[in-house]
């Protein structure tokens, strides 16, 4: 029986992730895919923002 | 006594907030005494399955951190919600949406286009975006709904207190710890870890008479390092926002940016800053004003950096 492998959320990094690992009959791997469920949108919502404001806007893309 | 079941969660957020926990430095092991803790992706290994097999109720603290960005937060929300006893909104991403919620500024259509089409470092021949389902020849695949609003924790769930900063501050968080484990809590619903007084309050800076004639961008001006920023004319937030923070911007020589949030009894920030600047602008006629207000590049996205969530805007473009 082909099997599904879910590893969520992944973890000890900055951001949101997930991997689906998908077995075949043999139980071998046929296919992973890593998938990023997050996304704010710095590239578009810093548009119109003051330059010199960006340093204290930007530095929220990752705390960690 | 038995150990308490800790849960800490990072919804759309920047993982500061989570640092901001581990900045208590080796309180981390007083914690550790008296917690088990049960979920924190940032440090730990547990998987939302873990989280979904507990019992309802099963977790006596909860510190959710981020914004509700898209249908998972959402849902890990409403999981947490039901497995814990005390629910805290950690942060200002998590209170009122914080600087994710800078996107209720654009148009969600727009974000997507921007980001995987637009941008000069995406090669996507295809121009695939992001979908909430898609086969695959080996097994379906899910990704969650963006949604067209970045929304606050109270405004999915029911909150039961609110802890604010961007991110809230070690000394504050290790206050917040200490109140939980003694079951010294106030009332539900209460702001802890902050002042209920503004953050002038706790200012050191000498404030004389406030007349401004023009407002500076900070790199239009150099100021005087003792004196009220406002009143040299930068836009600093302290006369609206809850003090709590140890004014930690201003001690860096830039104006607050309000990341703790309104005072008591306020709804929104933003227009009551507004107000207040309107009071102590030197001007005589409605041109005086009208040049004095060109001075504020960015009202929205400055008066809103933290808050647009729960402000009575909203956002500008959408509904
Ligand atoms: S306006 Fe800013 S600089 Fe002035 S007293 Fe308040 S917090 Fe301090
Ligand atoms: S000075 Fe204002 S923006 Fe800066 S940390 Fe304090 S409350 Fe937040």
């Amino acid at each position: 029986m082909s099997r599904r492998i879910t590893i969520d959320p992944i973890t000890r990094l900055e951001g949101h992730g997930k991997i689906e690992i998908f077995l075949n009959d043999a139980g071998a791997v046929d296919d992973v895919y890593f998938q990023i469920p997050e996304l704010r949108g710095f590239e578009k919502f810093c548009e119109g923002r003051p330059v010199e404001e960006l340093p204290r806007i930007v530095s929220r893309i990752c705390g960690v | 006594m038995a150990k308490l079941n800790l849960a800490l969660y990072w919804a759309a957020a920047c993982g500061g907030c989570d640092v901001a926990v581990l900045d208590v430095n080796e309180k981390i092991l007083d914690i550790a005494a008296v917690a088990n803790i049960v979920l924190w992706p940032v440090a730990l290994d547990h998987k939302y399955a873990d989280v979904a097999k507990m019992a309802p109720g099963s977790i006596d603290l909860c510190l959710f951190n981020g914004a509700i960005r898209n249908s998972e937060n959402e849902q890990i929300a409403r999981m947490l919600r039901e497995k814990s006893q005390v629910l805290v909104a950690f942060g200002s991403c998590a209170i009122s949406g914080g600087i994710p919620a800078l996107a209720n500024l654009k148009d969600r259509d727009d974000i997507l286009r921007r980001v995987y089409l637009e941008t000069p470092s995406t090669v996507n021949p295809d121009g695939v975006l992001p979908q909430t389902g898609c086969p695959t020849p080996v097994g379906d695949l899910h990704l969650p709904e963006f949604y067209d609003f970045v929304y606050s924790l109270d405004q999915v769930v029911e909150v039961d207190y609110y802890v604010p900063g961007c991110p809230p501050t070690p000394q504050r968080i290790w206050e917040v710890v200490q109140a939980v484990v003694s079951g010294n809590l106030p009332p539900r619903g209460a702001t802890v870890g902050a002042l209920d007084k503004s953050l002038c309050d706790e200012c050191q800076r000498v404030k004389r008479d406030k007349k401004i004639k023009r407002f500076y961008r900070s790199h239009e001006i150099i100021t005087d390092p003792e004196l009220c920023l406002l009143e040299q004319g930068l836009l600093c937030m302290g006369p609206v926002t809850r003090g709590g923070c140890g004014t930690q911007c201003i001690n860096a020589n830039m104006p607050c940016r309000g990341c703790y949030g309104p005072l008591p009894g306020v709804t929104d920030q933003g227009a009551k800053y507004l107000s207040s600047i309107g009071a102590i602008m030197d001007a005589r006629t409605p041109e005086e004003v009208d040049e004095i207000m060109q001075g504020i590049v960015d009202p929205a996205g400055t008066f809103y950096r933290f808050g647009m969530s729960t402000s009575l805007l909203k956002g500008a473009v959408k509904q």
